[in-house]
C-alpha cells in the first residue's frame, strides 16, 4: 500500500550492486549529522514478498498442475497438493459460509434459517456487500484501497433515484442508472488519477474522499433529514425498484436457467474443444462435464427455492429476484475483465510487483485510474441495489458509510482478497459478502434479545479474525509470509 | 536504505556510480550550513532550520500555517471566533480529536495502523459510566483504573495478534473495533447511562474530568511553577550537557524557548479566565487543557528520550534493521498498540464526561472518530507508513479539524459541509507532504 513501493521492490528481493545503487538514487536524503531514520521499507518488503506466488508443484514435481492435467484424477491430486501448499482459494470462505449455514440452522428458533423466504432475504441483504467488495476487490489487488466506497454506493444510489422523481427530472430508468453510474465512475477516476499521478497514498485521497462524499452525500439527499423514494405505481421507477424487489415469474426463471447452463455449457465445451484442437493444453473431458454439471446443479437448487411460495396463503410471492442474475452478469463481468483480458493481467502484475510491471511496461497510471473509476462505477451499482432492497427508499439512515467500507473491506478478505495485492478474485468478494449477511441475518432471528444488536457486531469481527488468522497460518511455511 | 546509510562517509564503494557522486556534492552544499543540532548562535539555528524546511523535513511548520489561515478566515467571517469564550469551545471540541490521534500516532510510526481506537474509547467511557453508577457506585478512581486496564489489555491483545501472529494490523483492528461495538453495547446493557446525577459524588467527579475548571487564580499558580520547573529544566539540562563538552543548544535559543512557553502559557491562562458564562460564572483553566498537555508531554518524553521511543522509530524506518539490530520487534509492537489504546482510554473518560449520558447510538457514532483520528494525525505531519511523526502532530492536526467543526458551526453551515472541509484540509495536508518530499528528492 505504499505510494513509494515501485521504488522499494528491487532493494528488497535483488540486492546486486547495480539494482542497490538505483534504489539509493531514489532513496538518498542527505541529512549530514541529523541521524533520523526516516524511510520505511519494512511494510514494503512485506507487502511485496507475502504475495510471491507459492509454487504449488514444487512439492511434488511429479504431479502435473492443475492447468495440465490429464484426467480427472490427476486434476483432483494437484487440486489438493494446492490446499495442502496454502493456497486454498475460496475453500476456507465456502466451508464457512456452510458452516454458518448449519449452525444457524440447528440454534434459530424452529429451525427456519433454510427456509426459503429466509434465503432469498439473505441473497437480498448481502447484495450491497457483494457487490462493494467485488468493487473493492480490484483495488486491493493493486495493493491500493478504497476507503469512499461506502459514500460513493450511497452517492450513486440517490442521483439515480433522484433523476427518475416525477414530478422531477424524469428520465427514463437506464438513463438515470447510466447517469448514477458514469458520475460514480469520474468520482473514482479524480481518486485514482490522484493516487497514481502524485503519488498521495490511496488511504489518504480515499479517506478524504470518503468524508467529501459523506458530506456531499447529505447535500444531495438536501439536508439530514432529506430522503428520496420511488413510486412503485409509475411503471418508469418500479423498474429500478424491481432490482432487488421485483421477481422472475416460476416459468420463466426454468426458462432462464436453462438458457444459462446451455449458454454456459457451450462456451465452456467450445473453448475447449477448440484449445484441444489446436494442440494447447485443455482441461479434460471429465473436467468440463463436471463443471457443466454443478453449474446446472447449482442453478436447478437456486430455482427450485426461489421458486417456493415465500408470501402468505393469500399473497403468492414467488419466482427468481431480478438481483440474482444481476449479481451473476456483474461477477462474470468482472472475472472476464480480470482474468480474461489484458487489463486484468496488468492489474494482478501491479499487485505482484509494480515496479516489474512497469519496467514490462505496463501504465500504471492508466491501469491504476481506471481500476479506481471501474471500482466506483460498480459501487455506484450497488448503491442502487442498496436503495432497492430497502423498498426504494433512501435517506441519510440508509446506512453508514463508514461502516459500510468497513464491513466492504471485510468481506472481501473474509472472502480470500490479500490486503497485500496480487491475490483474489471477483468471486471471493461474492462469497465473503454472502457469508457476512448470512450472519447478519442469522442473529437477527435468534431471539437473543439485548444481545442481538451486539452480536451483529462480535460475529463478523470474530469470522474476520478467524478467517485472516487461518490465512496467515496457513501460508507460513510455504515461504509467503516473510514479515519480520 | 534508510536516510542513515546515506551518510557519504558510510556510502558502499560498490554503489559509487554517477547517482552517489551528485549525493556527495549536494551533501557538501548542505555541508555549509551548520545543523540545527550543533548551531552556535540564534542566527545559525535559524538558518539550519530553514535550510531543512526547505530541504522537505517541514516538521509543524504547515499544520501551524494552516492553524493560522483557518483563524484568520474563520475570525473574518464571524468575529466571535477568535473570543475569549469561543477559544476554550474550541479547544474542547478538539481534546477527542488530540487525544486519539496521539494515540493513533502510535501504531502509524510503526507502519501499522489502529482503526479501533473510536471503539477502545466508546468501550472506556461506557466502563467508566457504568461503574461509578449508584447501583455499583465505585470510586472515580476505580472506575477510571477498571476502564484504563480493560482498554489496555485489549489493546495487547491486538498487538499480540499483530506482533506475534503476523496478521495486518488493519484487519486485526477493524475485527477489534466490530467486537468492541458489541461488547461496549452489552456493557451499556441497551440503555441510557448518564453521569450527570449532582447527588453522587462520583458522578459529579467523573462529571468535572471534561467540564471542570481550575479557579483563576489556582491557573496563575499552576502557571508558574508549571513554566519555573520547565525552565529550569532545561537550563539544567543545557548546563550539564555543556559542563561534559557535549553538543549543546546556544543559551539564548533556550532563554527564548522559555520565554515563548511562559507567554503561550500566560496567555492561555488570560483567556481562559474570563467569564464565559452566559449566565451567572465559568472562568478558569479548563481540567482537560493539563491533561492534554500531560499525555503529550509523557508520550514526547517517551518517544524522543528513551529507549523505547528510538526502538519505535527504528521499527517505523526499517523493520529488518532494527530487527538485527537485536530489537525485539514484538515487544515494541505489542506495547505500542497497549499505548495506543491507553490514551485511547483516556479519551474514553473524557468522552462520557463530555457527553454526560450515553446512549447506544453514541458508542455507535465513536466509531465515525477513527477515520478523523487518522486525519488529524496525518494532518499534523505524521507519516502513514511509519517512522516519521512526533504526538504534537495529533494535537495539532485535531486542533485544526476542532478549529473547522467550530468555525463551520458559528457560521451556521450544516453539518455535512463541516465533513467537505475536513475532507478539503487532508488533501491539502497530503499534497503538501507528497510535494516536499519530492523536492527533497529532487534536492538530494
Amino acid at each position: 500500500m505504499s505510494p513509494d513501493q515501485e521504488n522499494h521492490v528491487t532493494a528488497d528481493s535483488g540486492a546486486t550492486a547495480d539494482e542497490t545503487a538505483e534504489v539509493t538514487q531514489v532513496e538518498v536524503q542527505v541529512r549530514v549529522s541529523r541521524f533520523r531514520v526516516r524511510r520505511h521499507t519494512g511494510e514494503t518488503a512485506e507487502g511485496t514478498q507475502v504475495e510471491l506466488p507459492a509454487a504449488p508443484d514444487v512439492p511434488a514435481a511429479d504431479v502435473p498442475s492443475e492447468l495440465l492435467a490429464q484426467s480427472l484424477g490427476q486434476y483432483f491430486q494437484a487440486w489438493r497438493l494446492r490446499i495442502r501448499s496454502g493456497d486454498s482459494g475460496i475453500l476456507p470462505v465456502i466451508g464457512g459460509i456452510v458452516l454458518v449455514a448449519v449452525v444457524f440452522q440447528i440454534v434459530t428458533p424452529e429451525h427456519s434459517f433454510l427456509r426459503p423466504s429466509n434465503l432469498v432475504f439473505i441473497f437480498g441483504l448481502s447484495t450491497v456487500y457483494m457487490v462493494l467488495a467485488m468493487a473493492e476487490t480490484v483495488v486491493l489487488l493493486l495493493a491500493e484501497i478504497d476507503l469512499s466506497v461506502g459514500a460513493v454506493a450511497l452517492i450513486g444510489g440517490t442521483i439515480a433515484f433522484k433523476l427518475v422523481q416525477q414530478p422531477g427530472p424524469d428520465w427514463p430508468w437506464w438513463a438515470g442508472i447510466l447517469a448514477a453510474l458514469a458520475i460514480c465512475g469520474v468520482i473514482g477516476a479524480l481518486q485514482g488519477a490522484l493516487t497514481s499521478r502524485l503519488k498521495i497514498p490511496s488511504f489518504v485521497v480515499t479517506l478524504a474522499g470518503f468524508l467529501l462524499f459523506s458530506g456531499i452525500l447529505i447535500i444531495v439527499l438536501g439536508g439530514a433529514d432529506g430522503f428520496v423514494n420511488l413510486d412503485s405505481s409509475e411503471t418508469n421507477q418500479r423498474i429500478i425498484y424491481d432490482l432487488v424487489q421485483g421477481n422472475i415469474v416460476p416459468v420463466a426463471s426454468w426458462v432462464l436457467l436453462a438458457v444459462a447452463v446451455v449458454a454456459v455449457g457451450t462456451a465452456l465445451w467450445l473453448r475447449a474443444a477448440s484449445r484441444r484442437r489446436q494442440g494447447l493444453v485443455a482441461p479434460p473431458v471429465g473436467l468440463t462435464v463436471v463443471r457443466i454439471a454443478l453449474v446446472a446443479v447449482i442453478g436447478v437448487v437456486v430455482v427450485l427455492i426461489c421458486n417456493v411460495n415465500r408470501g402468505t396463503s393469500l399473497v403468492t410471492v414467488q419466482g427468481l429476484p431480478w438481483v440474482v442474475p444481476i449479481v451473476l452478469v456483474l461477477l462474470g463481468a468482472w472475472t472476464v475483465l480480470l482474468e480474461r483480458t489484458r487489463f486484468g493481467r496488468y492489474v494482478y502484475a501491479i499487485g505482484g510487483n509494480p515496479e516489474a510491471a512497469r519496467r514490462a511496461g505496463v501504465s500504471l497510471v492508466g491501469i491504476r485510474t481506471w481500476s479506481f473509476a471501474l471500482c466506483s462505477a460498480t459501487a455506484g451499482l450497488g448503491g442502487i441495489l442498496l436503495g432497492s432492497f430497502f423498498y426504494g427508499e433512501y435517506s441519510t439512515n440508509t446506512a453508514d458509510p463508514g461502516q459500510l467500507v468497513l464491513y466492504t473491506v471485510a468481506a472481501a478478505v473474509i472472502g480470500g482478497v490479500s490486503l497485500f495485492g496480487g491475490r483474489g478474485k471477483a468471486i471471493h468478494g461474492v462469497l465473503g459478502g454472502l457469508l457476512i449477511g448470512a450472519i447478519a441475518y442469522g442473529v437477527s432471528l435468534l431471539n437473543l434479545g439485548e444481545y442481538a444488536t451486539p452480536m451483529e457486531y462480535i460475529l463478523p469481527g470474530a469470522v474476520l479474525l478467524a478467517a485472516v488468522l487461518i490465512d496467515t497460518q496457513s501460508r507460513r511455511g510455504t515461504g509467503s509470509v516473510t514479515r519480520v | 536504505m534508510s536516510d542513515v546509510t546515506a551518510n557519504p562517509g558510510e556510502t558502499p564503494m560498490g554503489t559509487a556510480n554517477a547517482e552517489t557522486m551528485v549525493d556527495l556534492t549536494a551533501a557538501h552544499e548542505a555541508a555549509a550550513e551548520v545543523d540545527e543540532l550543533l548551531a552556535q548562535s540564534l542566527g545559525q539555528y535559524f538558518r539550519a532550520w530553514w535550510v531543512r524546511v526547505r530541504g522537505g523535513d517541514s516538521g509543524v511548520l504547515p499544520v501551524v500555517l494552516a492553524i493560522i489561515v483557518v483563524a484568520v478566515s474563520f475570525q473574518i467571517a464571524n468575529s466571535k471566533f477568535l473570543s475569549a469564550q469561543n477559544l476554550v469551545n474550541l479547544f474542547e471540541q478538539s481534546t477527542i480529536y488530540m487525544l486519539l490521534a496521539m494515540a493513533e500516532i502510535f501504531a502509524l510510526l510503526l507502519g501499522e495502523i489502529d482503526l479501533s481506537v473510536g471503539l477502545v474509547m466508546g468501550l472506556g467511557s461506557v466502563i467508566v459510566a457504568e461503574l461509578v453508577q449508584p447501583g455499583r457506585n465505585w470510586p472515580w478512581w476505580a472506575a477510571i483504573i477498571v476502564a484504563l486496564l480493560a482498554c489496555a489489555a485489549f489493546g495487547g491483545a491486538q498487538g499480540w495478534l499483530v506482533a506475534k501472529l503476523k496478521m495486518p494490523s488493519f484487519i486485526v483492528t477493524l475485527g477489534g473495533l466490530l467486537i468492541l461495538e458489541g461488547v461496549a453495547i452489552i456493557v451499556l446493557g441497551g440503555s441510557l447511562v448518564g453521569i450527570g446525577n449532582s447527588q453522587y459524588t462520583n458522578e459529579v467527579v467523573i462529571f468535572n474530568i471534561f467540564w471542570g475548571s481550575f479557579s483563576p487564580l489556582v491557573g496563575w499558580i499552576l502557571l508558574a511553577v508549571l513554566v519555573a520547573a520547565a525552565g529550569t529544566g532545561f537550563w539544567l539540562q543545557d548546563a550539564r550537557k555543556r559542563r561534559h563538552g557535549l553538543e549543546t543548544a546556544p543559551r539564548s535559543l533556550t532563554a527564548m524557548k522559555i520565554v515563548l512557553m511562559a507567554v503561550a502559557g500566560i496567555a492561555v491562562v488570560a483567556i481562559c479566565n474570563f467569564n464565559r458564562a452566559h449566565f451567572g460564572v465559568i472562568e478558569g483553566v479548563p481540567y482537560i487543557i493539563p491533561i492534554v498537555l500531560v499525555v503529550l508531554a509523557a508520550s514526547t518524553v517517551l518517544l524522543q528520550r528513551t529507549r523505547f521511543g528510538r526502538y519505535v522509530y527504528a521499527i517505523g524506518g526499517n523493520a529488518e534493521a532494527a530487527r538485527r539490530a537485536g530489537v525485539s520487534l514484538p515487544a515494541v509492537r505489542i506495547w505500542c498498540f497497549v499505548i495506543s489504546a491507553l490514551i485511547s482510554a483516556i479519551a474514553g473518560v473524557l468522552f462520557a464526561s463530555w457527553q454526560v449520558s450515553l446512549t447506544t447510538n453514541i458508542i455507535k457514532a465513536a466509531n465515525s472518530y477513527v477515520l478523523l483520528a487518522v486525519a488529524a494525525a496525518v494532518i499534523g505531519g505524521t507519516s502513514l507508513f511509519g517512522g516519521r511523526g512526533k504526538t504534537i502532530h495529533g494535537v495539532l492536526g485535531g486542533l485544526v479539524i476542532g478549529a473547522i467543526y467550530n468555525g463551520l458551526y458559528l457560521l451556521s453551515v450544516p453539518s455535512q459541509w463541516i465533513d467537505v472541509a475536513v475532507a478539503a484540509v487532508l488533501l491539502a495536508a497530503a499534497v503538501i507532504d507528497v510535494l516536499s518530499r519530492r523536492g527533497a528528492q529532487r534536492q538530494a
